[in-house]
């Protein structure tokens, strides 16, 4: 399967015992996974840690990991078992938050807001964050913009996308790499800006 | 321009859209290049942005801890396995040491039990010679002191007990020319005792599971012993035994008492 070129290649370095190339599929597939653990595990702080023991799981695994679905594929299961796992034994052993219940109707917000650690700060750097993306890709010449949302919204490979827009796959390739290039401009303008907050986004 | 190329690579590798060959090439580079790392990470986040995934796992450090766990996890794996070793090593050395303590003590404890039911009649043989094989310094002082007071027949059969070329060194300086006519053999219990010994020490120092040093301990006390055995004076020197030398005081009394009649 010709979209699990990259990924089996890691994987090949990271089975002869090159873990370097393991973090780049971490980086890779860290917001999907922390996205699929959250559908069971509300409290994104425990759906971190959760896809963190998926992704430890999975390297732990990956000596078997012969190749025969994309590597992905493999993930996602990790990460399903793994999520399940820590919702049953959250059932088992219940955490208790010792709020007072006494006929105080602010309780429950009050519970919701333990559980969350989002701060305000790291919502706003997210909403800052899909705004300046969003901008950018709204600036984005059509040809680009076309191709980086079949790409990344609809998942089709260069093959398809190059089918559904009449051009060449280089031709794909080329306007792929230029639009992320655009977003990834405008994101480092926003981020540095000054501030040094690039690493913010790493 | 070569940047630019790289960076095409890049977002196709991204893309599962570059052929393996040069996905090998360049993923090594990015082990190397923070900057293509650093864009690799930013693609990931413009895709979760793109797809309202939660991106607030990139500011936090996601893929950072999940190496410092990875790393943890490999550290923590060998140190467990180097205390597992250092264990079973340590667990096999103390169940050797004590089942050849078990075994010395055993083996001693039988022989002198057979050396307490002998000792009457060690006493009684005792009375008359000296065990030959027990040596020391019971029967140097005894050839000692019957040459010295020129003992009789008693004090040359004493040291004769030792060993024929002393008995009959003691015979002739006595002037006594009367040839020592035989010699009595030296005590069953004794014997078996020391021999027992030994056999105990030599089995422990050629056992596969003694240790250097208590093999090489129990070889130089076993080399001792024999030559002790070997020669009466070096006997003499290395005996340890006080109830060896006390025996060796009383023949000797018996020696100077029969010379003196």
């Amino acid at each position: 399967m010709v979209a699990d070129a990259s990924d089996l290649s890691l994987v090949r370095r990271v089975q002869r015992g090159e873990r370097g190339a393991y973090d780049l599929l971490v980086l890779k597939y860290q917001h999907k996974v922390v996205k699929l653990v959250m559908r069971y595990l509300r409290n994104p702080a425990d759906a971190e840690d959760v896809a963190q023991e998926a992704f430890v799981k999975a390297y732990r695994a990956l000596p078997q990991f012969r190749g025969d679905s994309a590597f992905y594929t493999w993930l996602y299961r990790i990460a399903i078992n793994t999520a399940k796992n820590a919702l049953a034994a959250r059932e088992r052993n219940p955490v208790s938050y010792e709020v007072d219940l006494q006929g105080n109707d602010d309780s429950t917000d009050m519970v919701s807001r333990l559980k969350d650690p989002e701060t305000p700060e790291g919502l706003a750097l997210t909403e800052e964050i899909r705004d300046t993306v969003n901008h950018a890709i709204g600036e984005l010449p059509e040809d680009l913009r076309t191709a980086i949302v079949l790409r990344e919204l609809e998942g089709m490979s260069y093959e398809e996308i190059a089918a559904s827009m009449d051009c060449p796959v280089g031709t794909v390739r080329s306007r792929i790499f230029r639009a992320r290039e655009a977003i990834d401009r405008r994101l480092r303008e926003v981020f540095d800006g000054g501030l040094g907050r690039t690493e913010e986004l790493v | 321009m070569i940047q630019d190329e790289v960076e095409s690579q890049l977002s196709a590798m991204f893309d599962g859209e570059l052929p393996v060959t040069e996905c090998e090439l360049l993923s090594r580079r990015i082990d190397r290049d923070e900057i293509l790392r650093a864009r690799w990470s930013r693609y990931a986040l413009i895709g979760a942005a793109m797809r309202s995934e939660p991106v607030a796992s990139a500011r936090s450090g996601f893929a950072r801890r999940v190496s410092i766990a990875l790393r943890g996890g490999e550290v923590s794996a060998r140190a467990k396995r180097g205390r597992k070793m250092i264990f079973n090593a340590a667990m096999s050395a103390s169940l050797v040491a004590a089942v050849a303590g078990i075994s010395i003590s055993m083996l001693r404890y039988t022989a002198s039990g057979s050396g307490a039911a002998g000792a009457a009649h060690s006493r009684l043989a005792d009375s008359n010679v000296v065990p030959a094989s027990v040596t020391g310094a019971a029967p140097a002082a005894a050839s000692m002191r019957a040459t010295t007071a020129g003992a009789g027949r008693e004090g040359a059969l004493l040291a004769g007990a030792v060993s024929a070329d002393a008995s009959m060194a003691a015979a002739r300086h006595g002037g006594n020319s009367e040839p020592v006519s035989y010699v009595t053999p030296a005590s069953a219990a004794n014997v078996n005792t020391a021999l027992r010994t030994e056999l105990a020490d030599f089995i422990v120092a050629h056992s596969e599971y003694s240790t250097p040093l208590m093999r090489r301990n129990l070889l130089s006390a076993l080399i001792t012993n024999e030559d002790g055995a070997d020669s009466p004076v070096a006997g003499a020197a290395m005996a340890a035994a006080p109830a060896r030398a006390a025996a060796g005081a009383v023949h000797a009394t018996i020696a100077a008492s029969g010379s003196s009649r």
